[in-house]
């Protein structure tokens, strides 16, 4: 079956998914990225590697874009972008200037055909076949929250709090520096690493126990792990489980992870909160950790004793298994649409753009009023 | 950047007359397996295994010091074959170098430090980083640049670099000259 | 050998304002312009792979995923595998021509992974076929695509149709006489387009459960074995399968590789188009701006001072068969900027007569359409897929200069290249009088050439300096075509930069 697919269809279209940490891509007929890269780039001046996030004006952005394109392009999808169309899934709180430098790039530096932009909280959803449900994005800058409900995004009851693979990382350096002695500048790769191989998220019971320093708690395993050649850091059982504890501990405003899920809940209309409470769908990298959705559960339910989610009346909390990885499910979401005729009937095509010399967002009110009169 | 004039004692350095220049210094095993094409520099301490299997360069080679080049062998169920060891013109091997490839096409760089593994094939036109070390069998395709531990793909090499890499080993060649006694 | 190895010295500002070492960059012969690979446009021209050296061609590199089919590499360390033999199997002792039974296994040379580690059984073959996941998912998600697939179809159609009845008149008759769907209608058939839309079959969707995966209980006690868990870059490797432990490791085909040509955006023409054979280094066209610029390389410069004058020399090679003479001027930097100006000027203008033209052309039906384009034949319109380029903008210099050069006054000559010049120690043969300020001394056509730098006042120690001049030299085209009605040389000039190193302290 794919034999014939791929050879039949002439045009590969490529789906592109820029994360703050990893750039998916792949074409639009496959189930599963080519590849997940690191979204960095080479500096030029000091030959150092760049997070494409960290830029410092449009057009640094531009350049660090211009050279990710290059490499997808030309090191791994193999092909000339020029008058090709390419999907783009974005979220929907993507900046303004991100986007527009996205799209200047792919138009006028590879000079693409169209360009279709998805929304990545709406797509996910796709491969489930499923048109309701509450999407929770956990990567890396933040976790962002927003419900779907018939094929919507319910944009008014959005949630994002910098909840990520960055604040992860960040928490677990200064719990192994204050564990290992002498050890303080650990690079983000090697954090990563250790947070990937030895840390998961525990049992809320056991942080109960952790925290209270209750005699019957006892630590998971030391973890010695090589650094460095000849020297090791010591991970300790702690360190592993109290890695992913800064996603429950609620800041100042009584914000956390399990409270941005029910205040968006609460925010959408009294009729949809029961469906979209049953149907919770997970993605992101963070997602993936060890004992995570069994968390977020036990969390949730200690959270509905809270008077201010009372009102909810919802009882129970429901979760999808997506039939594929959680890092990539926004992309395939992606591909699914990109393989459909919605690509040509919905993509901003270059002449478009070049003539708006912008992209049509929901923020930018003279986008909606075109759509607005043109629906009528 | 320009090149300056590297200078060495006449009395180290032995002339041939297709002008290698080979340092006294040197360790060439089976020397009647070792092939120098001409205008090759051979530096202090360098070593040549030609005792292992034939050892063959091209024009303009600069093997720096200390560099060891010795032919790759294979493990066959019978025991163990050496294979030679052949290198293209205009080629640089850096100073302490270990060289085991089978194959170095023409215009090569290799930087210092570097370990190129058993049976390895560099093909034409391509960079080997300083402190690389290439695992064996690796094959480096041309206008690559290769680098790092294990050796990885780093970036493309500019389109030109046959003319660099001749215009380098040239200039080499000519500003190594012996030190004109006053 | 800086080009390669070492620092940056000299840059050669490209048209695009980037400023790239001078093998970086080429020439367009017909625009006579530098460009970089910025300002160009890529393409791929031809897949390979780059451990079997074999050409693919491409739709034999997309049907098999851009991967080689025989090539694999590690999945623990990305290195390529090589094929071991295992074993001779058992030989028949009483057929004595039994063949002996070779059975093959992956093997990588760096981290000693082997595909016997994950319990891949061992391969008859050489070039081995060795098993691949399949996606579990494959057969729920080409169900949802398919139900997608006719429903936005479906949908498509219907926007079609309703279009086609906005009409004031449904047309009965095309040019081509009654059409199928009008007839159909006559007859009392149903329209073809509402027979080819079938409902889109009910998907059922997915449900979600309570259940969810708990966490392991073993994980508190057992203690990790850290060699068994594949890092983020192994699980990457593979996007689909992401196995959390080594033991679910396979070996991945690997990835091919390209050759690719560029092409000038201004005039459409190739400046790099490398030969089909994937081992070759040569190239049908080579617009190298190496081969056409003179090449500048820093010599020596005298210890840099504050405000004090130092003696620069830099060398300067004609790689050209046609003499040519250099003059140097000052930097001008604001005369780049209006040029940045000026182009973005154009692109306003450009981009209001484009809106302009679509305009028109949505306006104009496909009658007129063909009588206003004259002579040409219809059809060019349909085989005009190639659309053209956009220009990458131009952008101003973004290099600052804190060092005056003492502009010379004179010129001087670059005798042109000569091959056999490398070959004879004779000495030149070229009587050219040179300003002996200048020119400090010359050979073939190369020259070294003395200038006066002064850094900044207000610099300080250890301060980067940076200085640069506009070279002039006389290009020599060489386009058999256009020889005729061209000028046959001009003058071309191109930005220079130099970084000269630190300010030193006072004697």
């Amino acid at each position: 079956m794919s034999t014939y697919q791929s050879l039949s269809s002439e045009k590969l279209t490529v789906v592109l998914d820029i994360g703050s940490a990893f750039t998916r891509f792949g074409f639009t007929t496959d189930f599963a990225p080519r590849y997940i890269i690191r979204s960095e780039v080479r500096c030029k001046k000091t030959n150092k590697l760049r997070k494409i996030c960290d830029y410092d004006s449009a057009d640094d952005l531009y350049d660090m874009l211009v050279e990710l394109i290059h490499i997808i392009y030309f090191k791994y999808a193999l092909i000339s972008p020029k008058d090709r169309p390419i999907v783009i899934v974005e979220s929907l709180l993507c900046p303004t200037l991100f986007r527009e430098t996205l799209a200047k790039v792919l138009f006028l530096q590879y000079e693409v055909s169209s360009i279709l932009v998805l929304p990545s909280h709406l797509v996910a959803l796709a491969s489930l076949a499923n048109d309701t449900g509450l999407v929770v994005d956990v990567g890396y800058k933040e976790a962002v929250v927003i419900p779907v409900c018939h094929g919507l995004p319910i944009l008014q009851a959005w949630q994002a709090l910098p909840l990520g693979g960055e604040h992860i990382h960040s928490h677990l350096k200064s719990l192994l520096s204050s564990s290992n002695t002498g050890i303080q500048n650990l690079p983000e790769n090697f954090l990563e690493d250790i947070k990937v191989r030895c840390c998961f998220v525990t049992k809320s019971s056991r942080v109960e126990q952790l925290e209270g320093g209750k005699p019957e708690y006892a630590p998971p395993p030391d973890v010695v792990y090589p650094y460095a050649g000849t020297e090791s850091i010591l991970v300790t059982g702690k360190v592993r489980e109290k890695t992913f504890e800064i996603l429950y501990e609620e800041d100042n405003d009584h914000l956390c992870l399990s409270t941005m899920i029910l205040d968006a809940i609460l925010k959408v209309n009294m009729d949809l909160r029961q469906k979209l409470a049953e149907n919770l769908v997970l993605i992101g990298g963070t997602v993936m950790t060890l004992g995570f959705k069994a968390r977020l559960k036990e969390e949730l339910q200690k959270q509905l004793n809270n008077d201010r989610y009372k009102v909810l009346n919802i009882h129970e909390f429901k979760f999808h298994t997506l039939p594929c990885k959680e890092n990539y499910a926004a992309w395939l979401g992606g591909a699914i649409y990109g393989a459909t005729e919605f690509l040509s009937m919905k993509a901003i095509s270059k002449d478009f753009y070049l003539r708006e010399k912008h992209l049509p967002d929901w923020i930018n009110l003279k986008d909606i009023n075109n759509t607005v009169s043109r629906t009528l | 950047m320009e090149l300056q004039d590297i200078n060495y004692s006449k009395n180290d350095y032995v002339e041939t007359a297709s002008g290698n220049k080979v340092c006294r210094q040197t360790v060439l095993c089976g020397s009647q397996n070792i092939i120098l094409q001409g205008k090759v520099i051979v530096q202090a301490e360098a070593i040549i295994r030609g005792d292992l299997a034939n050892v063959r360069t091209g024009r303009y080679c600069i093997i720096s010091k200390e560099a060891v080049l010795r032919p790759p062998y294979k493990k066959f169920s019978k025991g163990v074959a050496f294979f030679k060891l052949s290198i293209g013109d205009h080629v640089f091997i850096g100073e302490r170098t270990l060289v085991n490839a089978t194959d170095i096409g023409n215009y090569v760089h290799i930087g210092k430090n570097c370990v190129i593994g058993r049976r390895c094939v560099l093909r034409d036109c391509c960079v080997i980083e300083d402190n690389t070390v290439l695992a064996p069998e690796t094959v480096v395709p041309a206008f690559t640049r290769y680098g790092g531990s294990p050796g990885a793909y780093i970036s493309h090499v500019p389109e030109c670099q046959a003319d660099l890499m001749v215009d380098y080993t040239r200039s080499y060649y000519q500003h190594f000259q012996p030190t004109k006694l006053i | 050998m800086s080009y390669i190895t070492g620092p940056e010295i000299v840059k050669y500002a490209c048209t695009c304002g980037l400023l790239k070492p001078l093998p970086e960059l080429y020439f367009c012969r017909h625009c006579s312009q530098i460009r970089c690979s910025f300002c160009l446009c890529h393409a791929v021209d031809s897949f390979f792979c780059g451990k079997c050296s074999e050409n693919i061609p491409s739709a034999e590199a997309r049907h098999k995923k851009n991967r080689c089919a025989n090539c694999v590499i590690c999945p623990s360390c990305q290195q390529e595998l090589s094929t071991r033999v295992a074993s001779k199997g058992p030989i028949n002792p009483d057929d004595a021509k039994s063949a002996v039974k070779k059975s093959y296994y992956l093997s990588c040379h760096f981290c000693h992974w082997t595909s016997r580690d994950v319990g891949i059984p061992d391969q008859p073959s050489a070039t081995g076929c060795w098993p691949e996941r399949e996606n579990v998912h494959i057969n729920r998600l080409q169900e949802v695509l398919d139900v997608y697939q006719d429903i936005m179809l479906s949908q498509q159609q219907q926007k079609e149709n309703s279009k086609k009845k906005r009409g004031k008149f449904v047309s009965y008759t095309d040019r081509t006489g009654v059409t199928a769907s009008a007839l159909r209608r006559r007859i009392g058939i149903p329209d073809i387009p509402h027979a080819k839309i079938k409902k889109p079959k009910p998907l059922d969707p997915a449900i979600a459960k309570s259940e969810v995966e708990e966490l392991p209980e073993d994980i508190f006690t057992e203690p990790l074995k850290l060699m068994e868990i594949t890092t983020i870059d192994q699980r990457l490797m593979q996007p689909e399968s992401q196995p959390l432990t080594v033991d679910k490791l396979f070996p991945i085909h690997k990835q091919l590789t390209i050759k690719r040509s560029l092409r000038c955006r201004t005039c459409e023409h190739n400046v790099c188009k490398p030969e089909y054979n994937p081992t070759s280094v040569k190239f049908k066209i080579q617009l190298f701006a190496y081969y056409y610029i003179p090449e500048i390389r820093f010599v020596t410069v005298e210890p840099l001072r504050a405000g004090q004058t130092s003696e620069l020399i830099i060398k300067f090679t004609n790689p050209t068969q046609h003499q040519t003479t250099i003059t140097i001027f000052d930097l001008d930097l604001e005369e780049q900027e209006k040029y940045v100006e000026e182009q973005k000027l154009f692109d306003i203008i450009d981009n209001f007569e484009q809106a302009m033209s679509l305009e028109e052309k949505q306006q104009l039906s496909l009658p007129s359409l063909v009588m206003s384009s004259g002579s040409q034949p219809s059809s060019m319109y349909s085989l005009q897929s190639r659309q053209p380029s956009v220009i990458v903008k131009p952008r101003k210099i973004n290099q600052a200069v804190n060092c005056n050069v003492a502009i010379p006054e004179s010129t001087f000559i670059l005798p042109p290249r000569d091959d056999a010049a490398e070959y004879d120690d004779s000495s030149d043969v070229h009587n050219i009088e040179d300003d002996p300020k200048l020119v400090k001394w010359r050979k073939s056509n190369k020259a070294f050439i003395k200038l006066a730098v002064t850094p900044a006042a207000d610099l300080k120690i250890d301060d980067e300096v940076v200085c640069g001049f506009t070279m002039q030299h006389i290009y020599t085209n060489v386009i058999p075509a256009i020889v005729e009605n061209m000028p046959h040389k001009y003058d071309h000039k191109v930005r220079v930069f130099f970084r000269l190193g630190k300010i030193v302290g006072s004697e």
